[in-house]
């Protein structure tokens, strides 16, 4: 499967080249919020005062792909939580006017299935339509039901997937009652080297167009494979499977894109991963641009793309081991310990 | 292509918490929607449901968990289900630790059944409840996934009341792509507060029980349950009984409002006619349609006009939500199993409460119990966000 046309939503200036040009926000809050586009020239004024902000980054991110790409067979988004938000002032309504007659514009808009409908109806995409919640491989579970798509439609076949994932003060609390954040405010360029408990919130909207195509491709997702609740051997025998599967050796690998997140309870994992492979593989990681967030995989492959067409060498938000354009990348990610993800791509080239 | 075989069921909803009883009820036209014993809500004095005829602590003790306090009733209604069909499909222990054994299910309501705990969770109202970890749409998957130790693929699909159609639909394409020798694919849902008065908010929630198809229904009623199907390749199979075969399967979205289908019914069309051609058959082979058929205004005429569209006869159809309520993301697996047990013992069930059928395109569903002789049988899901899936289960020859 190549990615040939990608967007981005995130606390990062992504909807322009800024980010790509070197710029680098910094973060001092408890949570790092999306910096996002005016929206519109992308969404009618009437419909944006409706959408909650899951559905407005994920319109955002989707539309300028949309005009690039003529014909898409379909849309497949990965959310762990959708429109959060409307959700719970929904349920918030219901609960403060005793279940009283509400208005109904909520809680459509909390479906998380709301955003590939939104999609489709906007760009009159009658086409195949999924959405995935599964946690923290929402978006990995989109790559693999676009993958098999395409493996078996014809060639030239392409599809919107992508990810989207919004703070709301909810969710905050939620996840802060299950001690999933850090009390303290931490600047997301000293995230990662943090060590306490918990990590910073973070969300956005990244969209990519993929296709089985390898014609103008930025890049080939060759496999990808998720490994729930393992101990640490299962991992390293899943991740060396996944190697013979593909027919690599860990050498191959050019650059790990890993997730630390900057929470002690979990980041060893990370150490461990990055301990199976030759001690000078090169790495970088990705939450120090956008927090943490249920489907920030999707980031991390936008970067991945970036990166293996060149860009992003020497930006300045740049951590971890870069020297040299990468043409092999291992994104590997996980979430408390229960659901990893291992995403293989590789530079288009031959 | 490899083939894909059904080997195993496994149901609940308020007519049965086992297949066979599910089948009983359908024999006897039994409907499970009635005054709720259990749900709490200013909603349960003045509406119907079809509620799982067991409280949250007997549901437990019945499923032996009575020690896992965050478990949700959307979890425990899965749990139920799940270990039925596994057990019918003989699935051991082991081979559901094998990465070539998936699980894919589907919840809308997911972890957030429980209303008044998430208010207070969400608004920091008081100490965290024990469902605090329990919340996302995923919560239920993880936790059987976990219970069991599944090792392959793992997935948890949300596209509203055609959730675990989609969930049969992807399980599929994992046999087919070589991923997997065997899935376990569905879904569950409970009744909440949250949907009851999501649902009542668009004013379409029936005050008596659902009556599809009737030129005078008014609205849907609202269920619960769960429903699993085991699939497995040709060479995972061949020593089994295979209760069907999975044959066509079609996913479209009729893109254009985000709660009600169109007049023209784009979506449903394209979704059963890309099932059938999946199938490789014409329409005139299928023998029975189990339609959505969730009894609201909007909803009943545009599948009839889709069906009209789709097929020069339409072949018999009822809507086994007439028994059930709307069960959501239950609602594409559960009937599933409906369509399977019609296949399987060649028999067809009545649509209850249709007494003056849709006078448009003068087609009515079916009014009593009858023998038929069935090969291929249709089952349709539409849900919010314009997500149309049509699954074809057709008999092994």
């Amino acid at each position: 499967m190549y990615i040939k046309d990608l967007s981005s939503i995130s606390p990062q200036i992504t909807f322009t080249d800024e980010f790509l040009n070197g710029d680098f926000k910094i973060h001092t809050n408890t949570f790092y919020s999306a910096i996002e586009p005016s929206y519109s020239e992308t969404i009618p004024s009437s419909l944006l005062r409706r959408m909650g902000k899951a559905v407005r980054m994920g319109i955002g991110a989707a539309m300028p792909l949309i005009e690039r790409n003529e014909k898409l067979d379909g849309i497949v988004i990965g959310t762990a939580n959708g429109g959060l938000e409307n959700c719970i002032n929904f349920l918030n309504q219901i609960i403060d006017y005793d279940e009283g007659m509400l208005t109904p514009t909520h809680f459509v808009q909390s479906t998380p299935n709301a955003l590939a409908g939104q999609i489709a109806l906007m760009s009159k995409n009658t086409g195949y339509n999924v959405t995935h919640v599964n946690g923290a491989l929402a978006f990995e579970n989109a790559l693999l039901d676009a993958m098999m798509f395409l493996e078996l439609n014809e060639r030239n076949s392409s599809l919107i997937i992508g990810a989207v994932e919004e703070i709301s003060n909810y969710n905050y609390n939620i996840d802060q009652l299950a001690n999933r954040y850090k009390e303290e405010c931490v600047s997301n360029d000293k995230l990662i080297e943090t060590k306490t408990n918990g990590s910073v919130c973070g969300e956005g909207s990244t969209m990519f167009v993929v296709t089985n195509d390898s014609n103008n491709a930025l890049a080939k997702i060759v496999d990808l494979k998720q490994i729930n609740f393992p101990t640490k051997s299962e991992l390293e025998i899943k991740l060396n499977q996944f190697f013979i599967d593909n027919e690599l050796t860990l050498e191959n690998i050019d650059l790990l894109v890993l997730g630390n997140n900057g929470d002690i309870q979990f980041d060893f994992l990370y150490d461990d991963v990055k301990s199976f492979f030759p001690a000078d593989t090169e790495y970088v990681y990705y939450k120090n641009f956008v927090g943490d967030y249920r489907t920030s995989s999707a980031f991390a492959l936008f970067l991945t793309t970036h990166l293996l067409n060149g860009q992003l060498l020497n930006h300045a938000g740049i951590e971890g081991n870069l020297t040299k354009i990468p043409k092999t990348i291992l994104i590997y990610n996980q979430f408390e310990g229960i659901q990893h993800s291992l995403i293989l791509v590789k530079s288009v080239e031959e | 292509m490899q083939k894909i075989f059904i080997t195993g069921m496994g149901a609940i909803s308020s007519i049965g918490s086992t297949v066979d009883e599910h089948l009983n009820a359908l024999r006897s036209g039994k409907c499970g929607i009635q005054k709720a014993r259990f749900f709490q809500s200013r909603y349960a004095e003045n509406l119907v449901f079809g509620e799982v005829p067991f409280s949250d602590d007997q549901l437990k003790e019945i499923n032996n968990i009575t020690r896992q306090k965050e478990f949700t009733r959307t979890t425990v209604l899965a749990l139920n289900a799940f270990k039925e069909a596994i057990h019918q499909a003989g699935i051991s222990a082991e081979l559901l630790k094998s990465d070539r054994t998936a699980f894919i299910s589907s919840s809308t309501v997911g972890g957030m059944c429980y209303t008044d705990e998430l208010y207070s969770d969400a608004n920091l109202k008081a100490v965290p409840s024990n469902y605090v970890r329990s919340y996302e749409g995923s919560d239920h998957t993880l936790r059987i996934t976990k219970m069991f130790e599944i090792g392959g693929i793992i997935d948890t699909i949300n596209t509203a009341c055609s959730s675990s159609a989609n969930a049969i639909y992807l399980g599929a394409r994992l046999i087919q792509t070589g991923r997997a020798d065997r899935v376990i694919v569905g879904g569950a849902d409970s009744i909440a507060k949250y949907t009851v008065n999501g649902f009542n908010s668009l004013m379409i929630l029936s005050d008596e029980a659902c009556k599809p198809f009737d030129e005078n229904r008014s609205g849907l009623s609202l269920g619960e349950g769960a429903a699993y199907l085991v699939l497995e390749s040709e060479d995972s199979a061949y020593d089994k009984t295979k209760i069907a075969e999975l044959t066509g399967f079609g996913n479209s979205n009729d893109a254009f409002h985000p709660s009600t289908t169109s007049d023209t019914a784009i979506g449903p069309i394209l979704s059963m006619e890309l099932a059938l051609k999946i199938a490789e058959i014409k329409p005139d082979l299928i023998d029975y349609i189990n339609a959505h058929g969730t009894g609201t205004e909007n909803n009943d005429i545009t599948e009839t006009y889709a069906l009209n569209t789709v097929f020069t006869k339409v072949p018999p159809y009822n809507s086994t939500k007439s028994y059930t309520g709307h069960t959501l993301a239950a609602a594409g697996s559960l009937e599933a199993v409906f369509s399977l047990l019609s296949l399987k013992h060649n028999e067809l069930y009545p649509s209850l409460r249709c007494e003056n059928p849709i006078q448009e395109h003068n087609s009515k569903p079916i009014s009593h119990f009858c023998k038929k002789e069935l090969k291929h049988v249709m089952s349709n899901s539409f849900g919010f966000g314009g997500n149309c899936t049509s699954l074809i289960f057709s008999k092994c020859i």
